[in-house]
C-alpha cells in the first residue's frame, strides 16, 4: 500500500481521505461471528455426515473424508441450483466459502453462469474459472510439500 | 425456498428412522458420541479372560486415554481406545507408547492397536453381540480377522 | 451553441415527448414501481440468455416510446445508445431489429446523459427531426461480465451496488412552442478523471469526483448559482459517492442543499432491499430519468432539474490488471417547456 501511495499525485491522496471518511466499512467482527457459527454448522453437517458413513458403511475414520466430502460438494451444488447458497454467502462471509462447500459453489456457479455459451465452451470452459485456481495451487503446494517430506527423508532427517 | 428445506428436513428424518430401525445393538448406537467401556471379551470360551482383563487395565491407565475396547482372538488380540479430544494432537506418541508397554507386559501376544472410530464401533459391536449370544466362537474369530483387515488397510 | 469550456446551450430546446421505461423482477419490488412502463416477473424475459434479456427490455423500452409518441420507426432519424456489455452488443442488436440509423455509444453508467446530451445537440440544430437515445443495462449479463457469477457465495461489501435491470429511452423533437414536454436547455461534458481509486467493489467512491468536476464545470460555463435548479440529481453514485460528492461541491465553494441534491441509485429502490450502497449500471438513471423524474416534471413537482449521470470506465480486464478506474460524468439540465427563460 505504501508504494502505491507514492505513485499517486497529493491531489488524488487527498481525495482518498476524504472518500474515506464517508466508505462504509466492512463490520469485521460481526463477520467473524457469523463465518463461526455458519462454518461452524457446515461442519457440523459434514461430522454428522461422515458418521452416518461409519455407522452404516464400511469406511474407517480414515477414508471416510472421500464420502463425506463429496456429499457435501453433492449438498451445495444442489443449494446453489436452488439459488440459496449466494444468499448464504452474502450473509456468512467466509463461513460459507472456506468450507469444502465452497468450493462446490463455485465450480456449479461458473457452469450455470455460462450454461448459455453452450456445453463445451461455456460450461466446459468457464467450470473452473473460479476453482481452477484453487485446484492449481492445491496440486501445486501438495507437490512441493510432497518434494521437501522426500527429500528430507532421503537426506535421513525424518 | 421454504418448501424446499422442508423436503431437505423430510428426507434427513426419514433416512434417520429407517435406518435406526435396522439397528438391534442398543449400546453401539452412540459408541461414537459417549464412553461405552465395553467388557473385554475372548472370542472363544475360558481362553484367557482374565488376561484380556488386565490388558484393558493396562490401557485405561493411560491418561489421555478414556474408553478401551478389547477384543483377544486365537492370534491376536484387537485394541481399540479413544482418545481425550486435547490429546487427540499425540496421536502417533499415545500409540507408540501403548504398543511399547503390550509388548513388554504380554511378550507372548500379539496386538493390534487402534483409535479408529470405525474400528472401535465395530468392535463394540462385536462384543455386544456375542454377550447377547448372537454369535458363535467361530463367527466371532471370523468378524474378528474381517475387523483386523480393515485396520491395516488404513495403515 | 458552446458556453463556457465544455458546455452547450440548446437554444432551439429540443423536447422529450416521449418515453419509455422497462424493468425486471428486482425493479418491480422497488420504490418506483409504478413510473416504469413494462415491468418483468422473469429476469430472462422468455429468453435464453441474459444478453438476449437485456436487448428485449431495450427493444420494448423504444417500442413503447414509439407507440406514445404515436410515430413509426421510419419517422425517427438516428438512435442513439449504448450500454455495459462487450461491445455494447445488446443495443446493436436492438438497433438491428428496429432498423433504425444507430450511433452505439460506451460510457458506462453515464451513456444515457452522453446519449441525450448528443441527440439534444443533434435535434438543436436540425440534423434531425425525431431521435431516440437511451441506455440500458441487465443485473445478471453486467454480475457475468464485471464479477462474480451470479450464483456465486461471494460476500459484498457494504460498498457495493446492485446492476439495476432496465431500459429507459427518450424521444427527442423539434421544439414546438405551447406543447407541455420536457425540454432540454444545456450539457456539460465531462472530462475523464481518476483519483486513483481501484477497488471495483466501490465504484461510488471512484466516480463522485468526476460527478462533482462536471457539476462545477456546468455551473462555471453557465455562470448560474445551484439554486437556479429545483433539483441536482446523480446517476449512481450511491451512498458513499453521493456523500462523497455532497462534501467536494460545498468545499468547493457552490451552495448546495441537501434536499436539492440527490441520487439515482438511491431513489429506484426500497430501503430493505440488499442493494448495500444503492443501484448502479447504464440503465440505473436512463430508468429514473425517463421514468420517474420526466412524470414528477410533468406533475410540476420539479421545474428545472439538472441530470448528471456518471460513468466508471473500468473493463474487467483492467481492474484485474491493477489499473486504477477512470471516471467521467455528464450533465444534461431538463426544464419543463414554456417555464423560465
Amino acid at each position: 500500500m505504501a508504494s502505491k501511495q507514492k505513485k499517486m499525485t497529493p491531489q488524488q491522496q487527498k481525495y482518498q481521505q476524504l472518500q474515506q471518511k464517508h466508505e462504509l466499512k466492512r463490520p469485521v467482527l460481526k463477520n467473524c461471528i457469523k463465518a463461526f457459527w455458519v462454518g461452524g454448522l457446515i461442519c457440523t453437517v459434514g461430522q454428522a455426515i461422515s458418521y452416518f458413513y461409519i455407522y452404516y458403511f464400511d469406511f474407517t475414520e480414515q477414508n471416510v473424508g472421500n464420502p463425506t466430502v463429496a456429499t457435501m460438494v453433492f449438498l451445495s451444488m444442489l443449494l446453489t441450483g436452488f439459488g440459496v447458497y449466494d444468499r448464504l454467502g452474502q450473509f456468512a462471509g467466509a463461513g460459507s466459502a472456506v468450507p469444502v462447500t465452497g468450493f462446490g459453489n463455485a465450480v456449479i456457479s461458473a457452469a450455470i453462469e455460462h450454461r448459455t455459451e453452450g456445453f463445451v465452451l461455456g460450461v466446459g470452459g468457464n467450470m473452473f474459472k473460479l476453482a481452477g485456481s484453487v485446484i492449481l495451487f492445491g496440486v501445486f503446494s501438495a507437490f512441493v510439500v510432497a518434494l521437501i517430506k522426500t527429500l528430507l527423508g532421503m537426506w535421513g532427517v525424518l | 425456498m421454504v418448501y424446499i428445506i422442508r423436503i431437505i428436513i423430510s428426507v434427513c428424518v426419514t433416512l434417520l428412522i429407517s435406518c435406526s430401525q435396522v439397528q438391534t445393538e442398543k449400546d453401539s448406537q452412540l459408541a461414537l458420541m459417549k464412553t461405552t467401556n465395553p467388557n473385554p471379551t475372548v472370542t472363544e470360551k475360558n481362553n484367557g479372560q482374565e488376561k484380556v482383563e488386565s490388558i484393558e487395565r493396562e490401557v485405561e491407565s493411560f491418561d489421555e486415554i478414556y474408553d478401551v475396547a478389547v477384543v483377544k482372538g486365537k492370534k491376536e488380540t484387537l485394541v481399540v481406545y479413544k482418545v481425550k479430544h486435547m490429546q487427540r494432537f499425540r496421536m502417533k506418541q499415545i500409540e507408540k507408547d501403548l504398543n511399547k508397554i503390550l509388548e513388554e507386559k504380554h511378550p507372548k501376544e500379539q496386538f493390534t492397536v487402534s483409535s479408529d472410530y470405525k474400528i472401535f464401533l465395530e468392535a463394540v459391536r462385536l462384543i455386544e453381540r456375542k454377550e447377547h449370544g448372537n454369535l458363535s466362537d467361530k463367527q466371532a474369530e471370523n468378524r474378528l480377522n474381517e475387523i483386523l483387515k480393515m485396520t491395516s488397510d488404513i495403515k | 451553441m458552446l458556453k463556457g469550456q465544455q458546455s452547450w446551450i440548446f437554444q432551439n430546446r429540443p423536447m422529450i415527448v416521449a418515453t419509455g421505461v422497462s424493468g425486471g423482477p428486482f425493479e418491480a419490488n422497488g420504490n418506483l414501481a409504478d413510473d416504469f412502463d413494462i415491468l418483468h416477473e422473469d429476469l430472462w424475459m422468455g429468453m435464453d440468455s441474459y444478453e438476449k434479456a437485456q436487448r428485449v427490455l431495450l427493444e420494448e423500452a423504444i417500442t413503447t416510446t414509439l407507440e406514445k409518441a404515436s410515430m413509426e420507426k421510419e419517422q425517427i432519424e438516428f438512435l442513439f445508445a449504448g450500454d455495459l456489455i462487450n461491445q455494447i452488443t445488446p443495443s446493436s442488436f436492438a438497433a438491428r431489429t428496429m432498423q433504425i440509423p444507430y450511433f452505439g455509444l460506451f460510457g458506462a453508467c453515464s451513456t444515457s446523459m452522453e446519449g441525450l446530451a448528443l441527440a439534444s445537440f443533434v435535434v438543436n440544430y436540425k440534423g434531425a427531426h425525431n431521435v431516440l437515445t437511451g441506455a440500458s443495462s441487465h443485473n445478471a449479463a453486467t454480475e457475468k461480465q464485471f464479477r462474480y457469477p451470479t450464483e456465486y457465495g461471494g460476500q459484498k461489501p457494504p460498498t457495493a451496488q446492485w446492476t439495476v435491470t432496465g431500459a429507459g429511452v427518450g424521444l427527442v423533437t423539434q421544439n414546438v412552442p405551447g406543447q407541455q414536454h420536457p425540454v432540454t436547455t444545456s450539457a456539460t461534458i465531462g472530462k475523464v478523471i481518476d483519483m486513483g481509486l481501484s477497488d471495483p467493489f466501490n465504484m461510488g467512491g471512484a466516480m463522485a469526483p468526476a460527478a462533482a468536476d462536471t457539476i462545477m464545470a456546468h455551473f462555471r460555463d453557465l455562470e448560474v448559482d445551484p439554486s437556479y435548479y429545483d433539483l441536482i440529481i446523480t446517476g449512481d453514485l450511491g451512498r458513499i459517492g453521493h456523500d462523497t460528492a455532497f462534501e467536494l461541491i460545498n468545499k468547493s465553494g457552490l451552495k448546495l442543499e441537501r434536499e436539492q441534491f440527490q441520487d439515482c441509485g438511491l431513489l429506484i429502490y426500497k430501503d430493505d432491499q440488499p442493494v448495500q450502497s444503492g443501484a448502479s449500471g447504464a440503465g440505473c438513471s436512463a430508468t429514473v430519468l425517463y421514468g420517474h423524474l420526466l412524470n414528477q416534471m410533468k406533475k410540476g413537482v420539479y421545474e428545472r432539474i439538472l441530470v448528471v449521470a456518471t460513468g466508471a470506465l473500468l473493463s474487467p480486464l483492467s481492474f484485474q490488471q491493477k489499473e486504477s478506474i477512470p471516471c467521467i460524468a455528464h450533465a444534461v439540465s431538463i426544464e419543463m417547456n414554456g417555464v423560465g427563460g
